[in-house]
C-alpha cells in the first residue's frame, strides 16, 4: 500500500487502496486455535480390527471404491464376509445413537456392498520376496487373515487344512443363506492369486507335526478351531446329534432331517445355525434354553432371524435326560428359574424342581465348542492344560504362534481375523520386519458429548433387504443398492476423521477457510472463535491453546 | 436553437436542469418549490428529459437519492426550500465529503415556527459551513443559468453547488428569459466525469471510517478545492459569456466607480437596489451596489477590490445570525479586517419572513446610513414601531394573555 | 463439500468483526450468491467498522458508506444511476436493525413503497451493538441491553418488520439466518431473481458479545432461534403468499434458545414474562401457519391465477 506521508499522497475521497488483508492481521486477536484433528471414531474404537470407519466412508463417498477397499483391507481382509456376519460391535458404539437416539450408521451394510463392489480387484502382490516360508495350520477366518498378511509382506505362505476344502467355519460352520460358499471360494481364489499355497487334508497331529513344520519353515501359525461340541452332561447324550457337525453335513449338502419335530439344547450362534438350518428344511425347531432370551449368548440379531424363521424358544428349560421311546426322543426337562447374577453377569438359573416330557424327532447339542489341543506338545503347554499364549499369538516356541478360536474358544469371524492379523504381524516382528508394520498409537476416541448431529439427514437408516425366497439356503438378505450406500453414509457424523464436509468452511464468520479438497485454516488471521470446532459435525477439530503452540 | 420564453424562476429552474441533462433527480415537494418539481416530472415522463425521476418520500432522502446517483456516477439534480433544505442538512454534509458535485435549487423561504411559505435567505444561510457552493440568482434567467454554471464548476472541483433564488418573488414570477440552444449548453457542459461511479470491476470502499492520522488531509483538500472553484466560477462565467451569451462573475457592481457609499445585496431583492441607486443618484448622491452572486467561495479579493475606499458599506441580510448580525454583513466584515482603506460596514437586517423590500425601505437604509457614525453589527429595518436601529438592551418577555373567546 | 454453497469469496479476511459475529457471516454467504456484479449500501451499523478502516476494506464488491437512515434510498439513487448508464448491477442496502427498524424505516418504506429495484437486507442483532448494545425496535421483549437493564428489561415484543414489509406488498421478502445456509442461499438467488422491484431479507445475526454468550455458540444460537419458532424462516411473496421453509421437527421450548444467552436473563428468571413471550411465539407461528396453508388453497383454487 502506498505510503501517506503528504497531503499530495492522498486521494480527493476516502475511497479504499488495499484489501483489509494486507494490514488487519486478525489472527493477533486469538487466544485459542482451532486444529484438525484425526481422532478415533467410537464405531473404530469398538472394532475389534481397529477398521478406521469414516475415513473408508468418505472413500466410497467421493467415489473411489479402490482406496476404501485398500483401507479396509490394511485391517480385515475379508469386508466381504464380515459384511455378511460381523456381528457389527461399530454400529453398536455409533455415537448418532448415543447422542440422538437415533438408529446407528449401517456400517456392516456399506462394508458388504463395500465388499461386493470390490470383488473383482486382486489383493495386491508384494513388491518385493521375503524369501521366508510360513505355514499356517487351519483356514478358517484366522488362518487365512494370517495368510493373507503374511504373504502381503513377502513370504512364501502355505495353509494347510484337515478337510478336503480350504475356508474352515466359513465354509462348514456359517450357513449358507447367511454366508453363500461362493463367496468363500472367491475370497480364497483371491488368496490363492496372491501366491498363497493352500495344501488340503492334512491334518496337524496325525498328517504331520507341529515338529515337521518346524523343521521346514521360518515360522507357523496354529488355527484350527474349536471344532469340538462340548457334550450337555445329560442322560442319553449319545441319543443328540452334535449340531456343528449337523451343519458341517448341510453344508456339504448331505441334508438328512431326523424327523418333523427337533429341538436343539443351547443358546449360542451355533444353536441359532442349527436352529434356522433346521427350520428351513422344514422342521418344527424347539430350542431349549436354560435361561432367558436377557441372557442368550446369541447374537441378537441371529436370535430374531430365527424368531422371524419361526423357531420357537422354550426359556428356563434345562433338559436332565433323553431316552428314545417308539422311534421319537423323550427329553426330560426340568423348569428352572432365574437366582442372583454368576461369575459371568448373567443371572444363574435354579432349579424349580418341576420336570415335563417333550417329544422331538431329533434332539441338537449346541451349548459350545472346545478346541482340539492334541497336536500340540506338551512344552507348548500350560499348568492348567491350555496352550500357553502371548496376546500377540506367540506360544512359548519362538517360530510357532497360535490364534482364533483355538485360542479364545467360539468367537466372531472378526475376532478371528484379528488374531490372524496380530499373529502376522507378530510373525514378521519375530523375523526382523518391524517396517512392514507401522504403529498402531492409541487415539483418543471422540465421545458422543463431542459431536454435533445437526447437520446429518435424519431419514431414517437403510441396512440389507430381506432376499426373496430361493431356497433353504438361498442368501437370505440382498446387499444395498449404490444410492442407499450413499444415503447412509450421509447419515455418517465421520467422528474425528475430516471427511471434507465443509461445513467449518461454511461456518467460518471471517472466511479464513479456503478449501482445498479440505479445510485449510489461515492461522494470519483465524480469530480463534471456535465456530468451525463447534460446528463440526465429527469433532474432527480441536481447540488448542495458543501458548500450548509452538512458534518454530 | 435558443428560444424566448415567459417563464416562472421555478419553471426555469427546471428548464435549467433538463438543458444540464440531469440524470437523476430526486426531489420532494414543498411549497414554493413544488412546480420545479411538477415540471420535471412532465419533462422526464414525456421523455423530453433523459432522466430517473425519483419521488421520495422526505428531502433527506431527496439528497441521499441524489448522493447515491450521484456516487454511481450520474448527474443528480433536486430542488427544495426551507424545512427541506434544513432536513437535508445531514446529506448536504455526505455530498461534500463523499466529493459530489450534485446541483440543487433552494426556493429560499422562512422557517418555521410559525410556518411562513415566504422569501427568506435564513434557509440558505444556514448551511454556509457544510462545503457546498452557493449561488443567488436574481433574475428568473438566472434561476435557470445558475444551474448550468454551476455543474460546470461542480464537476471540475468536485464539489456540489446550489442555486439559492428567493420564493415567489422569483420562483411564481414570470419573465422572458432565453432557453438555450441544447447543443450550446453541450459544448459549455460537457458530460459529468466522475471521480469514480462505484464500478465493481474496481471494489473499493467509498466513505469509511478514518482516523486521526488521516481525517485532516481529506478535508484540507475540500477547503483547496473550494478555493479553485472560486477561480473556476469566474473562468466559467466567461465562458458562459462566449458560449450563451451572457457574463456571470462572483461579484456584480453596478454604478460602482465613483460610488462612496456602496449598498451590498444578495437575491432577488438586489433588482430594488438597483432602482434605489438610480433614485439616490438623482438626488445627487454617489451611491453604487455591490451584488454577492457567490456566497460560497466567498469572493473575498472581489469585495476587498471593490470595496476599498469607499465611505460606507451597507449590507443588506434577509437573514440573521441571532446574537450576532446578518451573515452577509459578517462575511463582508471579516473579509475587510484589515484590509487599508477598509471602509466601516453597517449591517441591516430586512426583510425576513417575506416583509417585501422596497424600493423605498433600501432608500430609508441609506438615509440612516448616512445619519450614522459608527458602524452597528445588525440594524433592523421595518420593525412594527421601531424605527431603523439596533436592537432594544432592555426588551421584556410578553407572557400569554387571556384568550379572548367569541361569544 | 455437503453444502451448497458456493467456494469463492467475495469477503477478505482481516474483517473488524468480534469473534463468532453473525453479521460478518451473513455477509460472506450473502456475497457468495450475490456475485461480483453488485454494490453494497452500508448505512451506519457494525458493518461500517468490520468493513476495515480507510484506506482498507475487505469486500470484493464497491461499498458505499452512507448516512445511518438512508441505505434504502441512497441505494435506489444508485440503481437509478446504474441504469442510466444501462447497467444492471445489482445494488444491495446492507443495514442492522437500527437502520431497518428504527432510524431507517422512513426510507425503506419509501423504498419498498415505491418498488424500487434494490435488495435490501437487514442483519438483525437485535440491539444497538456497535454503540455498546443500546435497545432498538427489534430487541425481544424480556431482554437486557444497556438501556434496558435487568431492573428494567425492554418491555415491548420486538417490531413486526416483515409485516410491515409485506404490508407493502413487495414482491419478495423472507427471514433468514446463516445457521440455514442453504435456505439462505437459496432466499439470497430468490430474491436476485426476483429482480425489478424491491426485495427483502431479515437475517437474525448472532451478536456473541450483544447477546452475552461464548463465540462459539453463535450458529447454535440462531439455530435455536429457528428450533423454538422465535425467529420462524418463511418468505412472503407480493405482501400476500406466505410460505413457511423451514418446519421444526418439534416444538421445542424456547427456553432452550433463552438459556444459551445472558442477555434473556431478566426474561428467564420472570416466568410470568416467560409465559408470555412463549404464548407470543405461538400465536406467530400459527399466525404464520395459517397464512401458509392459505396461500396453498389460493394456489390451487381456479382462482389463484389472480393472486398476482
Amino acid at each position: 500500500m502506498s505510503t501517506l506521508n503528504h497531503v499530495d499522497d492522498y486521494p480527493e475521497i476516502p475511497v479504499s487502496l488495499a484489501s483489509t488483508r494486507t494490514i488487519l492481521k486478525t489472527g493477533a486477536w486469538r487466544s485459542v486455535r482451532p486444529v484438525l484433528a484425526e481422532r478415533s471414531a467410537p464405531c473404530s474404537a469398538a472394532c475389534p480390527a481397529g477398521v478406521g470407519i469414516p475415513a473408508y466412508l468418505q472413500d466410497i463417498k467421493e467415489g473411489r471404491p479402490k482406496e476404501a477397499f485398500a483401507a479396509l483391507t490394511s485391517r480385515n481382509p475379508f469386508p466381504r464376509i464380515t459384511g455378511r456376519v460381523c456381528p457389527h460391535f461399530c454400529e453398536q458404539a455409533c455415537n448418532l445413537e448415543e447422542k440422538t437416539g437415533r438408529d446407528s450408521v449401517s456400517i456392516r451394510s456399506i462394508e458388504r456392498w463395500l465388499g461386493d463392489e470390490t470383488a473383482h480387484l486382486p489383493h495386491p502382490v508384494p513388491s518385493r520376496e521375503t524369501g521366508k516360508q510360513v505355514a499356517v495350520v487351519g483356514s478358517g477366518p484366522a488362518g487365512l487373515a494370517a495368510a493373507f498378511y503374511l504373504r502381503r509382506s513377502g513370504h512364501e505362505v502355505t495353509v494347510f487344512d484337515r478337510r478336503d476344502l480350504p475356508g474352515g467355519m466359513l465354509r462348514y460352520g456359517i450357513p449358507d443363506y447367511r454366508l453363500p460358499t461362493v463367496i468363500v471360494d472367491e475370497e480364497l481364489a483371491r488368496l490363492e492369486a496372491m501366491g498363497i499355497e493352500f495344501r488340503n487334508g492334512v491334518a496337524l497331529g496325525s498328517d504331520l507335526t507341529l515338529d515337521d513344520l518346524e523343521a521346514t519353515y521360518a515360522a507357523v501359525f496354529v488355527a484350527t478351531g474349536a471344532g469340538r461340541e462340548r457334550t450337555v452332561g445329560i442322560e442319553g447324550e449319545s441319543l443328540l446329534e452334535p449340531g456343528l457337525a449337523f451343519l458341517e453335513a448341510t453344508g456339504r449338502g448331505e441334508v438328512a432331517l431326523p424327523g418333523d419335530r427337533c429341538a436343539v439344547i443351547g443358546g449360542g450362534n451355533t444353536a441359532m445355525d442349527v436352529a434356522r438350518v433346521l427350520r428351513r428344511l422344514g422342521a418344527e425347531v424347539t430350542v431349549l434354553y436354560r435361561r432367558t432370551v436377557t441372557e442368550m449368548p446369541a447374537i441378537r440379531e441371529e436370535y430374531e432371524h430365527a424368531v422371524a424363521d419361526g423357531v420357537t424358544f422354550k426359556w428356563l428349560t434345562l433338559p436332565r435326560a433323553v431316552k428314545k421311546q417308539d422311534g421319537k426322543l423323550i427329553v426330560t426337562v426340568e423348569d428352572m428359574w432365574l437366582g442372583e447374577p454368576d461369575e459371568s453377569g448373567r443371572r444363574r438359573p435354579m432349579p424349580t424342581g418341576v420336570s415335563r416330557e417333550l417329544r422331538f424327532h431329533g434332539v441338537f447339542s449346541a451349548t459350545g465348542e472346545t478346541a482340539d489341543l492334541t497336536p500340540f506338545p506338551d512344552r507348548l503347554m500350560s499348568s492348567d492344560g491350555w496352550l500357553s499364549l502371548a496376546e500377540n499369538g506367540a506360544t512359548t516356541d519362538p517360530l510357532v504362534y497360535a490364534g482364533g478360536d483355538l485360542a479364545t474358544g467360539p468367537a466372531t469371524v472378526i475376532e478371528a481375523i484379528v488374531a490372524g492379523r496380530r499373529a502376522a504381524r507378530a510373525i514378521d516382528h519375530q523375523l526382523g520386519l518391524d517396517r512392514l508394520w507401522p504403529e498402531d498409537n492409541p487415539i483418543e476416541v471422540v465421545g458422543s458429548a463431542e459431536v454435533n448431529p445437526t447437520y446429518v439427514p435424519r431419514h431414517d437408516r437403510t441396512a440389507d433387504h430381506v432376499a426373496e425366497w430361493a431356497g433353504p439356503f438361498a442368501e437370505e438378505s440382498v446387499t444395498m443398492t449404490d444410492a442407499e450406500v450413499l444415503y447412509e453414509i450421509e447419515r455418517c457424523l465421520s467422528c474425528g476423521h475430516c471427511n471434507a464436509c465443509g461445513t467449518c468452511f461454511v461456518f467460518c464468520p471471517d472466511g479464513v477457510i479456503t478449501w482445498e479438497d479440505g479445510p485449510v485454516i489461515d492461522y494470519e488471521f483465524c480469530k480463534g472463535c471456535g465456530i468451525c470446532v463447534a460446528e463440526c459435525p465429527g469433532h474432527a477439530m480441536i481447540l488448542v491453546n495458543e501458548r500450548e503452540v509452538s512458534h518454530v | 436553437m435558443s428560444e424566448r420564453l415567459l417563464l416562472t424562476g421555478n419553471h426555469a429552474a427546471a428548464y435549467g436542469a433538463m438543458l444540464a441533462r440531469a440524470e437523476v433527480i430526486s426531489a420532494y415537494p414543498i411549497t414554493p418549490q413544488t412546480m420545479i418539481v411538477e415540471l420535471l416530472s412532465e419533462l422526464t415522463a414525456s421523455g423530453r428529459l433523459a432522466a430517473k425521476f425519483i419521488t421520495v418520500e422526505s428531502e433527506h432522502s431527496a439528497m441521499a437519492a441524489c448522493v447515491g446517483a450521484s456516487a454511481a456516477g450520474a448527474r443528480a439534480y433536486t430542488a427544495t426550500s426551507g424545512q427541506g433544505l434544513a432536513l437535508m442538512h445531514e446529506m448536504l454534509h455526505w455530498a461534500v465529503g463523499a466529493r459530489l458535485p450534485i446541483v440543487l435549487t433552494n426556493v429560499s423561504r422562512a422557517m418555521a415556527p410559525g410556518w411562513s411559505i415566504w422569501s427568506d435567505q435564513t434557509d440558505i444561510i444556514s448551511q454556509r459551513d457544510v462545503g457546498w457552493m452557493m449561488l443567488f440568482a436574481e433574475s428568473v434567467q438566472e434561476a435557470q443559468d445558475f444551474i448550468i454554471w454551476m455543474y460546470r464548476v461542480a464537476e471540475q472541483v468536485f464539489l456540489p453547488g446550489m442555486v439559492a433564488m428567493d420564493a415567489f418573488i422569483l420562483s411564481h414570477t414570470a419573465e422572458p428569459i432565453i432557453v438555450h440552444d441544447q447543443d450550446a449548453v453541450d459544448a459549455y457542459l460537457p458530460g459529468f466525469e466522475p471521480l469514480y461511479d462505484l464500478d465493481p470491476t474496481q471494489p473499493r470502499a467509498y466513505g469509511g471510517l478514518v482516523n486521526r492520522d488521516h481525517y485532516f488531509e481529506l478535508r484540507y483538500k475540500i477547503f483547496e478545492s473550494m478555493e479553485r472553484a472560486g477561480r473556476l466560477l469566474i473562468e466559467a462565467g466567461d465562458e458562459f459569456a462566449e458560449i450563451l451569451g451572457r457574463r456571470y462573475s462572483p461579484v456584480e457592481g453596478y454604478m460602482l466607480d465613483d460610488a462612496e457609499i456602496v449598498i451590498v445585496s444578495a437575491g432577488a431583492m438586489t433588482s430594488n437596489v438597483r432602482q434605489a441607486d438610480k433614485d439616490l443618484r438623482d438626488r445627487g448622491m454617489k451611491a453604487g451596489l455591490m451584488r454577492l452572486v457567490a456566497f460560497r467561495p466567498f469572493p473575498v479579493a472581489e469585495v476587498r477590490r471593490l470595496l476599498a475606499g469607499r465611505r460606507k458599506v451597507a449590507v443588506l441580510d434577509r437573514n440573521m445570525s441571532p446574537g450576532h448580525s446578518g451573515v452577509f454583513a459578517q462575511e463582508i466584515r471579516s473579509a475587510l479586517a484589515g484590509q487599508s482603506g477598509a471602509p466601516p460596514v453597517y449591517g441591516y437586517v430586512v426583510g425576513l419572513g417575506g416583509r417585501d423590500v422596497r424600493v423605498e425601505t433600501v432608500t430609508e437604509v441609506v438615509d440612516d446610513l448616512m445619519a450614522r457614525d459608527v458602524p452597528e453589527l445588525a440594524l433592523f429595518v421595518d420593525v412594527k414601531g421601531l424605527p431603523i436601529g439596533p436592537v432594544r438592551p432592555d426588551s421584556t418577555i410578553n407572557r400569554l394573555g387571556p384568550l379572548e373567546v367569541a361569544r | 463439500m455437503r453444502w451448497a454453497v458456493p467456494e469463492a469469496e467475495f469477503m477478505d479476511p482481516g474483517t473488524l468483526g468480534c469473534q463468532g459475529c453473525g453479521g460478518t457471516l451473513s455477509m460472506r454467504l450473502v456475497l457468495k450468491e450475490l456475485g461480483d456484479d453488485a454494490i453494497a449500501v452500508l448505512p451506519a451499523c457494525c458493518w461500517s467498522i468490520i468493513d476495515g478502516p480507510w484506506p482498507v476494506h475487505a469486500l470484493n464488491i464497491p461499498v458505499f458508506h452512507t448516512a445511518f437512515e438512508t441505505a434504502a434510498v441512497v441505494a435506489t439513487g444508485i440503481k437509478a444511476a446504474k441504469q442510466i448508464k444501462g447497467k444492471d448491477t445489482t445494488v444491495v442496502a446492507w443495514a442492522g436493525d437500527g437502520g431497518t427498524f428504527d432510524i431507517g424505516l422512513q426510507a425503506l418504506s419509501g423504498a419498498a413503497e415505491r418498488n424500487e429495484d434494490i435488495v435490501f437486507i437487514c442483519y438483525d442483532n437485535e440491539a444497538y451493538m456497535n454503540t455498546g448494545i443500546q435497545r432498538s425496535s427489534a430487541t425481544p421483549l424480556g431482554t437486557w441491553t444497556t438501556t434496558t437493564p435487568d431492573e428494567r428489561p425492554e418491555p415491548r415484543p420486538k417490531k413486526d418488520i416483515m409485516g410491515i414489509m409485506a404490508a407493502h406488498r413487495i414482491p419478495y421478502a423472507a427471514t433468514a439466518t446463516v445457521a440455514y445456509p442453504d435456505d439462505l442461499s437459496r432466499k439470497v438467488r430468490t430474491a436476485l431473481a426476483a429482480k425489478g422491484g424491491m426485495r427483502f431479507l431479515h437475517l437474525l445475526s448472532a451478536c456473541p458479545p450483544g447477546w452475552k454468550m461464548a463465540a462459539d455458540d453463535a450458529i447454535e444460537a440462531m439455530r435455536r432461534a429457528v428450533q423454538t419458532n422465535v425467529f420462524p424462516l418463511y418468505e412472503v411473496r407480493d405482501g400476500r403468499e406466505y410460505k413457511i421453509t423451514h418446519w421444526p421437527e418439534a416444538e421445542v421450548d424456547v427456553a432452550d434458545y433463552f438459556s444459551l444467552q445472558g442477555r434473556f436473563a431478566p426474561l428467564l428468571a420472570d416466568d410470568a414474562l416467560l409465559n408470555l413471550v412463549r404464548n407470543n411465539v405461538r400465536e406467530r407461528w400459527w399466525f404464520l401457519v395459517e397464512r401458509h396453508q392459505q396461500s396453498l388453497r389460493k394456489a390451487s383454487s381456479p382462482d389463484g391465477a389472480h393472486l398476482h
